[in-house]
């Protein structure tokens, strides 16, 4: 079977998270939408939306540029300062983020997730 | 009849499915053949063309085909298109080689892309034969198809949305699973949720509606009739019956294949 990657909010981080028990998830990687609002170096932030923040831990190749629209596929992590980030494994760049509608991010979501036998294997 | 086309004996080039269906790599790698040879089917309907958006994570040209692999976070699948060298210098927008006039519609290693085409599988290995690769700038179109891939989803298994069910089932109406699609509709809706209707094959559910929303006597309605109404095989609708019947929410009335909403 192929890698999936669940497309989450920063509220479903923990649940992706290797320590998680609820739930039989194989994988931790997991898929997320932002806008960077930070860069310091080998990690960043996004923010996603409404939604809250969400920080990375960049590999020497990745390129994010500030004010960027990006999606990010990542391992949950845990950070050195405590908390949950994203190691990233991979990043696309969609431009500016005016031109997505994050509402309707919000909405595919809750769908893939409501809607496991078209989306993800449990 | 229309029966006619879908026996095996008549091959897997069913010209009158015309239609082109959103859907997931998941559901391209799940979707099923009632027998070998036959046309695939997602969710119990039969697919003829399907579109999907995905990733580009490997491009491979060859003389005669392009094979690009994708991926949209629910799996992964290869999509080949053939090289036809008699448009490969026409205005064919989409066509691989012709990337000297139109950089713009180049297919980029890691970009999206969106591929139509037909389910096809060589060997034990599933893949799509593209009619048409074209990159997808636009973020919102990919969110737009997810989208899109989980409304005919629920279509097919829980049937057309009504105005105050299709409110339910986009919002509150749909917990867990699907496979638990009779137990959730609490909306007055005798027919998506299915009021007290027990899970069963979409099919059996379109004759249950009709058998409800067509005007009849009480000797209810035949089976040749319902399979024109509904325009569905003979043998479809005589295996829908036979479901109805048995989850006993029909009954026949003069004879076996005249059946009639069991009300209580």
């Amino acid at each position: 079977m192929s890698l999936q990657t669940p497309r989450i909010l920063p509220s479903h981080l923990h649940a992706f998270h290797s320590s998680s028990t609820s739930g039989p998830r194989s994988s931790h990687t997991v898929r997320i939408l932002g806008t960077v609002t930070a860069l310091r170096g080998d990690t960043a932030t996004i923010t996603c939306g409404n939604n809250g923040d969400v920080t990375l831990i960049l590999k020497p190749d990745s390129h994010l540029q500030m004010g960027k629209l990006v999606e990010i596929v990542g391992k949950v992590a845990d950070l050195e300062g405590g908390g949950v980030g994203i190691r990233v494994l991979g990043s696309m760049d969609w431009g500016n983020p005016a031109d997505c509608d994050y509402k309707i991010y919000e909405q595919v979501v809750n769908a893939t997730h409501r809607l496991k036998p078209i989306f993800y294997d449990e | 009849m229309p029966g006619e086309m879908n026996s095996p004996s008549g091959g897997k080039t069913d010209y009158t499915n015309a239609t082109l269906r959103p859907i997931t790599i998941k559901q391209a790698l799940d979707a099923m053949q009632p027998y070998p040879e036959a046309p695939y089917q997602i969710d119990s309907a039969e697919v003829a063309s399907v579109t999907f958006i995905g990733q580009v994570r490997n491009i491979s040209s060859q003389s005669t085909n392009v094979t690009y692999k994708l991926d949209d976070g629910t799996g992964e699948i290869e999509a080949k298109q053939w090289i036809d060298s008699m448009t490969a210098d026409s205005m064919d927008t989409d066509d691989p080689n012709n990337s000297t006039s139109n950089n713009k519609n180049q297919v980029e290693l890691n970009g999206y892309a969106r591929v139509f085409g037909k389910l096809k599988s060589f060997g034990n290995k599933r893949f799509v034969g593209a009619h048409c690769v074209r990159p997808v700038k636009d973020i919102n179109e990919l969110h737009c198809h997810l989208l899109e891939a989980s409304a005919v989803h629920l279509f097919f298994t829980r049937g057309p949305s009504n105005a105050q069910s299709g409110a339910g089932a986009e919002g509150g109406g749909m917990k867990g699973g699907d496979s638990t699609m009779g137990g959730v509709g609490a909306a007055g809706d005798d027919y998506g949720a299915g009021k007290g209707l027990p899970a069963m094959s979409p099919v059996a559910k379109r004759v249950y509606h009709l058998l409800k929303t067509e005007p009849q006597s009480n000797e209810g309605l035949h089976a040749q009739l319902i399979a024109a109404k509904l325009s569905l095989p003979m043998p479809d609708v005589a295996r829908a019956g036979d479901e109805l019947l048995t989850a006993g929410v029909i009954f026949s009335t003069v004879d076996e294949h005249t059946w009639a909403i069991l009300e209580f």
